[in-house]
Formats: structure tokens, C-alpha cells, sequence
């Protein structure tokens, strides 16, 4: 759109940054689509232009329900427009039911919580009594409130393995974090958990046609999968030719790109490789 | 799967519900408005303001006129389902904490709590021609319920019976003619937190605090088959078109903030029927699932957590083509 030359490029910058009115949002609906632009004002008193891009589907549905869908809003919608708000109404990422098979069980039993290990096996290091300094929690003590503490005291020897003991005693004086404690995986949490983008394979050279579970199909027999990104074109819903694929083991990732890079899928030879960069997020 | 997240409510999900055709999901939360969105694209229809308290449970009639809400404020009220507006009201002495319709939608049931000296009641309320008067009307019935109070509640079948859920884990079935406890049975250990019937109403399925869901026959309240986890159940629900299950749940409330989400197990994780295995989590609420519900056609499902998100989920075809391996 030709817009009107401003006398400096400075001038320019300021007005749209601070002044100026907001140029009045758009609806253009073609071909199935309806693209909303929007502008306003956002925290830092900067303009920005919000362009959403809806599909429009039309459906069949029964008399009552059309006649619902007809019904004016009402209460805290009143002055909601036609259409989801985006305010209320949120696309979240993508998910994916988890199914869970008897080998995956016993994988997830070997992920399981560090503590669910302590637990378990409390001969382990990490636990360290108080009163004897033996491997088990204090309340637990054999000695506890007994003679033979005193006898142990003055020994100022610990039982069990002097080896592991020294082990065992060493890290237990200095504060470790929970995320860093035998057991626990390094990596330490957040509230969005990280993928790990080094289990990432990048897939190309896909053909227009293909689809998640096509693509499912192909790597799933390498081992077991958490995240399948396939890049589709937004209008089409066609797939754009790549897609990365990400395994829950190394060993399976390498797998399938020895696999699979050169094999022929749909009349194209795949080309397979590490995702070295950050996947497209969605 | 894509979900849509519906963001309406400032504070933790209390029950969700489809109306019969499913088009209509209906949203209650610890905050005083409840909401009504169309399920298709998630847009919100309306909110139904009036309640001065959490809004504990909601219950839509067959033929989506009407909608009943019971709530902290000591009234459950009636509304106009297409415009919001309030019907009618009744109050109590005490906290409204379950609700329902029957199947005419002709009567309605509720609950309160054993609360400041009132003790637990369940009202039968007729609401063929409810307007503002219905405050001053008596209830058709009132039984008290001694011992632990009432936490969920259905209609039995033909809407003769009424069958609820207590604290103590108990389920009893009220025969309404008499007004009195025909059967009760003892299978939980744990408050039930929901209730809720199969496609055909031949069943129901509880979910406990005791870390179970079960499953029951609505005429006998045989217990027929049991879904363990190792977390509080709040809800469950039965597929209408799969012998699928959904159980929710998670820690208490009070012991979110102290829990991780990875070890917090907020997912809702789907049972197969008959043979009582897990077959599949989904993820996605930092939160506890405090209710779920199957959209009638059996192709997606809603829940709504502590969080305060209703999630309305619709199964990718890897559901459909699952097979269970037995």
C-alpha cells in the first residue's frame, strides 16, 4: 500500500512509535479465510499490528443447534464480536496422547523420580545417620539411645565399607540442590520443560502429500518418539517438505538416520540429519 | 491434537458439562460466574452473573433451556440458557454443593453441606414452571442425610431413584416415593468426587479420593470393575462410542505449589473398560483435573483443572486406530 511521503524518516519513526491514531483495523475474507488485522498500543506505548487468520468451515448441523449458534451474547461476552476472542478463547500447542505400552512402562519405571530411588534403596549413599554416621536415617539408628553409641564415639570409626563411607560422607557436608543429587537428572526443571534438541532428527525432501501419521508410520519402528513436528502450509494444510522428529533415546535417532537418509519415500529420496538448529516452532 | 483453551474463569475449574447435542459446554469455577461456550471453536456464548460465591455445580437440561447452578452463596439458581438471565432461585441454609435435572427435567435435585449447625439435605425441587416465586416455594421433598455429607449426585433411572456419592466414600441410592435410603454400598475409601453415567445410563463410574475410579451398575450398585492410580481421583468419565475411560486428578489443591509438574501427574490419563489398564496420558494443565466430561459424540473431551483452563481436546485419528493389546 503507497503511503504518503513523511518529510523525514525520523519523524516517521517517532509518530508511529508514540502518536499518531491507530489506523483502523481490517477484515478481508477470501477463499475460506478470514484475515483479521488489528492494531494497537501495547506495555511499552509501541504500535504493533496484529494480523489472526481464521479458516472458516461450514457444517450441517441440527435445527436447534443452528438456532443456538444464532443467539446474541450475553454477560461477561456482551460486546465480544462474532468469533472466538482471543482473549478467552486460546490455541494451545499441540499435544499428543501418550500410549503407554508394556515396554514403555518399563522405561518410564527406570525415569522414575529420584527420591522413588532414595526410597527404595536407602543403603545408597546420601543417607547418613546422624548419631553413627551409618548409611540410614537417623531415626532409624540401631543405636539409637543405646550404650554402644558411646562405644562407637569414642572408636570414631563408622561401620560399613570404609571405602564407600569416605565416598558417601565427602558431599553430604556441603549442600547439594535436589536437581543435582545422585539419581536426580542434571538437567533440573522449569515450568515449560525444555526439549532436549540434540535427540532431534531433521527430516527433508518430503513429499506434498505426506502426513503425521504417515511420517508416524516411518520412524516409530527406530524407537519411541516424543515430539513429531511435520512444517505444513497454513492455507493448504500441505505438507511443506520437512518435518524433525524428535526420539526419546540417542541411540534410536541415530538409528533412524542411518536408516533412513537415502531411502525413497513417495518417489523422493529422504534426506535425514541431525537438527542442528532450534525446529521452526509452531 | 490441538487444544483449545478456554480462559473465562479467574480461579479453579468446579465442573464442566456438555449439553445433549454437545454443542454447549458449560464451565463453573471457584469464581462466581458461570460460563457457557460453543465447543466447535471455542468461543464463548455467555456468562450467567448473579451468584455472590464459588459455584460448586452446574446441570443443563435436555433440551438446553434451562441451566441450574448451586453455589457457596447458600442458592442454587435457574437461568435462561440463551440470554443469562435468572429464572429463579432457591436458598438454603447452607452451601449448595451439588445439583442435577432429571431426565424430564420436570424436578430437580440438590445437596448442601453440613454446615454452621444446618445439616446435609438433598431438595427435590419441581421446576416445570419455575419463575421468581420458586423462593418462597416449599420443595416437593427434603431428606436429611445424616452422617458424612453429599459430594455428587445423579438421577437414577425414569427419575425414581436418586443416587448419591458422601464424603465417607458410601454411595446410596434414595428411593424418591418413600423418601428413604433403599441401598447403599461401601466399595470406596474416600470422599467421591464425581459421579457420572454411561452413554445408555446402564452404569456409573465414581471417582474417589481413595485413588480409584469404579465402576458401578445403576440398578443393583454392583461394583463391576476398578481403575487404580496413585494420585486422588476428581473425575471420571465414560466414552460414549469406546470402552475408554478418562480418569482426572492429581495432588490437593493445597499441595500443588510444593510439587513439580513433571512429578505432579496432572495428565488425564485414558483406561480401557473392561480390562482395567492405562492405556494413554494426555498432558497439558498445571493443575489437578477437578472435572472432565466426553463431548456426547464421543470424538473429544474437555477438562477443566485448579488451574483455572477448560481444555477441549478433539482425538487425532492414532486415537481411533489404537488397539489395545491383550
Amino acid at each position: 500500500m503507497p503511503e504518503p511521503v513523511k518529510s523525514s524518516w525520523a519523524d516517521e519513526v517517532d509518530e508511529e512509535s508514540n502518536r499518531g491514531p491507530l489506523p483502523a483495523g481490517t477484515e478481508v475474507v477470501e477463499n475460506g479465510f478470514k484475515v483479521v488485522t488489528e492494531y494497537k498500543f501495547n506495555d511499552d506505548n509501541k504500535k504493533v499490528k496484529i494480523v489472526r487468520t481464521y479458516k472458516i468451515e461450514k457444517r450441517t448441523v441440527s435445527k436447534t443447534i443452528a438456532t443456538r449458534k444464532t443467539w446474541p451474547k450475553f454477560g461477561a461476552s456482551k460486546d465480544d464480536k462474532p468469533g472466538p476472542d482471543p482473549a478467552t478463547t486460546i490455541v494451545s500447542e499441540d499435544v499428543y496422547m501418550h500410549f503407554l505400552s508394556a515396554k514403555e512402562e518399563e522405561n518410564m519405571k527406570m525415569e522414575e523420580d529420584a527420591l522413588e530411588k532414595l526410597k527404595a534403596n536407602p543403603e545408597k549413599g546420601a543417607v547418613k545417620c546422624r548419631t553413627c554416621n551409618g548409611e540410614h536415617w537417623t531415626s532409624k539408628c540401631p543405636y539409637k539411645g543405646s550404650d554402644a553409641l558411646a562405644k562407637i564415639n569414642s572408636e570414631k570409626k563408622p561401620i560399613g565399607t570404609p571405602g564407600a563411607m569416605d565416598k558417601a560422607a565427602a558431599p553430604a557436608s556441603k549442600y547439594i540442590p535436589p536437581s543435582l543429587r545422585e539419581g536426580a537428572n542434571k538437567r533440573g526443571e522449569s515450568m515449560n520443560t525444555r526439549r532436549d534438541d540434540t535427540l532431534a532428527i531433521r527430516i527433508s525432501n518430503l513429499s506434498e502429500s505426506v502426513v503425521e501419521s504417515d511420517l508416524e508410520e516411518l520412524v516409530k519402528t527406530f524407537g519411541p518418539i516424543s515430539k513429531i513436528f511435520l512444517a505444513k502450509d497454513k492455507a493448504t494444510g500441505n505438507c511443506k517438505g520437512f518435518a524433525y522428529v524428535h526420539f526419546r533415546y540417542r541411540q534410536d535417532a541415530s538409528a533412524a538416520i542411518v536408516g533412513l537418509n537415502g531411502h525413497g519415500y513417495d518417489h523422493l529420496i529422504l534426506n535425514v540429519d541431525w537438527s542442528k538448529s532450534q525446529p521452526v516452532q509452531n | 491434537m490441538k487444544p483449545l483453551m478456554l480462559q473465562g474463569h479467574e480461579r479453579a475449574i468446579t465442573q464442566i458439562k456438555y449439553n445433549r447435542d454437545g454443542d454447549l459446554l458449560f464451565s463453573s469455577a471457584k469464581d462466581n460466574a458461570p460460563n457457557v461456550w460453543f465447543s466447535l471453536n471455542g468461543e464463548r456464548l455467555g456468562s450467567y452473573l448473579g451468584h455472590q460465591g464459588v459455584v460448586w455445580c452446574l446441570d443443563v437440561n435436555w433440551e438446553t433451556t434451562r441451566f441450574l447452578t448451586g453455589a457457596g452463596d447458600n442458592s442454587m439458581r435457574l437461568w435462561d440458557v440463551s440470554n443469562g438471565k435468572e429464572i429463579g432461585k432457591v436458598t438454603t441454609g447452607s452451601s449448595v454443593r451439588t445439583c442435577a435435572f432429571s431426565y424430564s427435567a420436570n424436578t430437580a435435585v440438590m445437596s448442601t453441606d453440613k454446615q454452621m449447625k444446618f445439616n446435609c439435605e438433598i431438595y427435590i425441587i419441581d421446576v416445570r414452571n419455575a419463575d421468581a416465586s420458586l423462593e418462597h416455594q416449599d420443595p416437593i421433598m427434603r431428606i436429611p442425610v445424616d452422617g458424612p455429607k453429599v459430594t455428587s449426585i445423579l438421577w437414577g433411572p425414569l427419575d425414581e431413584t436418586v443416587i448419591s456419592g458422601h464424603e465417607n466414600g458410601k454411595i446410596t441410592m434414595w428411593d424418591l416415593k418413600m423418601g428413604k435410603e433403599v441401598h447403599s454400598v461401601m466399595d470406596h475409601s474416600g470422599s467421591i468426587n464425581d459421579l457420572q453415567f454411561s452413554k445408555d445410563g446402564t452404569q456409573f463410574i465414581s471417582a474417589s479420593k481413595d485413588c480409584t475410579a469404579k465402576l458401578f451398575d445403576t440398578d443393583t450398585l454392583e461394583l463391576l470393575k476398578t481403575y487404580k492410580t496413585e494420585r486422588p481421583v476428581n473425575s471420571a468419565a465414560l466414552s460414549p462410542i469406546m470402552d475408554h475411560v478418562v480418569l482426572g486428578g492429581g495432588q490437593e489443591a493445597m499441595e500443588v505449589t510444593t510439587t513439580s509438574t513433571r512429578v505432579g501427574k496432572f495428565d488425564a490419563r485414558f483406561f480401557h473398560l473392561v480390562f482395567e489398564e492405562e492405556f494413554g496420558r494426555v498432558k497439558g494443565h498445571f493443575g489437578p483435573i477437578n472435572s472432565l466430561a466426553f463431548h456426547p459424540d464421543g470424538k473429544s473431551y474437555a477438562s477443566g483443572g485448579e488451574d483455572g483452563f477448560t481444555r477441549v481436546h478433539t482425538f487425532d485419528p492414532s486415537y481411533y486406530e489404537y488397539q489395545f493389546d491383550f
